[in-house]
């Protein structure tokens, strides 16, 4: 078999792994021996086989797998969080936020069919920007016209209030007040009291006197017509 | 975790020669798996070859992302290399590999991007080429013939580098 240095070069890692056939293989093998510079190139090639074979793995520095394990941690910690769809849909179904979002939405229906527009009711003809603007405008001064007329309600409420507490009190302002004494001093308080206690009883007795004259004139009638001879 | 971190941030390393680069792409691709997990099936192959298939795109992104940088640097400068090995070889021996990985992480860098995952992929990451393939997603021929002119390429970077085999 022919054999030149360019098929030695071609099957130089075949020739040294063992991976010629029988026939090859001894071509190559006479090749280089009669070729100085093929049998170099396999030497060194070999050698250099051999030797990185022979290197250990260089040993990686001590904090790189720490590191590289707090990076991966980092990395799930974010992915959970809001970088992801799924970390967002794993933070809605939390049972608060279900529960909230439910709330609303319940919220929202019951606001929409108390005040909003029926469905039912709707026509193509509602859904025209235009009308829509109409109707959004409308609402508005409505909203504030109801508003203005519930205040002037209240002013109107308060007034008359106000209108009715004011008599009473201008006349319980002299029963409170005390004339002044005629030296021109204000009397202490114990003869304050003094004085409006009696005033008290006196209007007592006259009501007790009233009531005891009726009663007994009541009485005095009834005396005579037993004189009559009617009877008790 | 572990195992796959190392295997990721070699791979990242290795093909960016930057240590700072390569810690900042493995926490990418352990996020960008977290956000793509679901997409993993189980048909797919080994759950290694996955990850090796998201740390790879993430590389190519980066290399695309960083060529106008790299376009403005010297083209003479090698990237700076810290690596520290294990305790179980001498002194010597640990000098030794930690140079040679240096010398070898120097040459990949001269290398075309597409030779240069295919040999990491290979050499580095001990990878079958069925897995490379998927990683890949290029015919398996491609693939052999990716990494066996890579391995040529490379050899000969390092000679004229002047390192000579140990």
């Amino acid at each position: 078999m022919d054999w030149n240095c360019a098929l030695t070069e071609d099957r130089l890692s075949d020739f040294l792994e063992g991976a010629l056939a029988s026939e090859e293989r001894e071509a190559c093998a006479a090749h280089a021996s009669n070729c100085a510079a093929c049998s170099e190139m396999l030497a060194r090639v070999s050698g250099l086989i051999g030797e990185m074979h022979a290197l250990k793995p260089l040993p990686e520095p001590n904090f790189l797998a720490r590191r590289i394990v707090n990076n991966t941690l980092r990395a799930r910690k974010r992915g959970s969080d809001l970088t992801s769809w799924s970390g967002w849909m794993a933070l809605l179904w939390q049972p608060r936020f279900a529960m909230g979002i439910a709330t609303v939405a319940v919220t929202i229906v019951i606001l929409a069919h108390a005040a909003g527009p029926r469905l039912s009711q709707l026509t193509p003809a509602d859904l025209n920007p235009v009308n829509l603007m109409r109707a959004g405008n409308r609402q508005a001064h409505l909203t504030y016209a109801r508003g203005e007329k519930f205040v002037n309600d209240l002013r109107v409420v308060y007034e008359i209030r106000a209108m009715l507490a004011t008599p009473e009190a201008s006349q319980a302002l002299p029963e409170n007040q005390t004339s002044p004494s005629p030296d021109g001093k204000q009397p202490d308080t114990g003869q304050r009291e003094e004085r409006q206690f009696e005033q008290r009883r006196e209007a007592r007795m006259e009501q007790s006197g009233t009531v005891w004259a009726m009663l007994l004139a009541s009485v005095g009638g009834s005396a005579s017509h037993t004189a009559n001879g009617s009877p008790l | 975790m572990r195992r796959h971190t190392r295997r990721v941030y070699n791979l990242c390393y290795r093909f960016t020669g930057n240590a700072a680069a390569a810690q900042d792409l493995s926490q990418d691709v352990f996020l960008r798996v977290y956000r793509t997990l679901r997409s993993y099936q189980p048909e797919y192959g080994a759950f290694a070859t996955w990850l090796t298939s998201v740390t790879r795109n993430l590389l190519v992104d980066h290399y695309r992302r960083t060529r106008r940088d790299r376009l403005t640097d010297s083209i003479d400068e090698t990237p700076q290399v810290d690596e520290t090995h294990s305790t179980e070889r001498t002194p010597h021996q640990q000098a030794e590999a930690v140079e040679l990985s240096a010398q070898v992480q120097a040459g990949l860098s001269k290398l075309s991007p597409e030779l240069r995952e295919a040999v990491i992929l290979r050499d580095l990451q001990g990878m079958e080429y069925g897995e490379i393939r998927k990683v890949l997603q290029v015919p398996e021929g491609t693939v052999k013939s990716r990494i066996n002119r890579g391995r040529i390429e490379l050899a000969k970077i390092l000679q004229e580098m002047g390192v000579r085999p140990h």
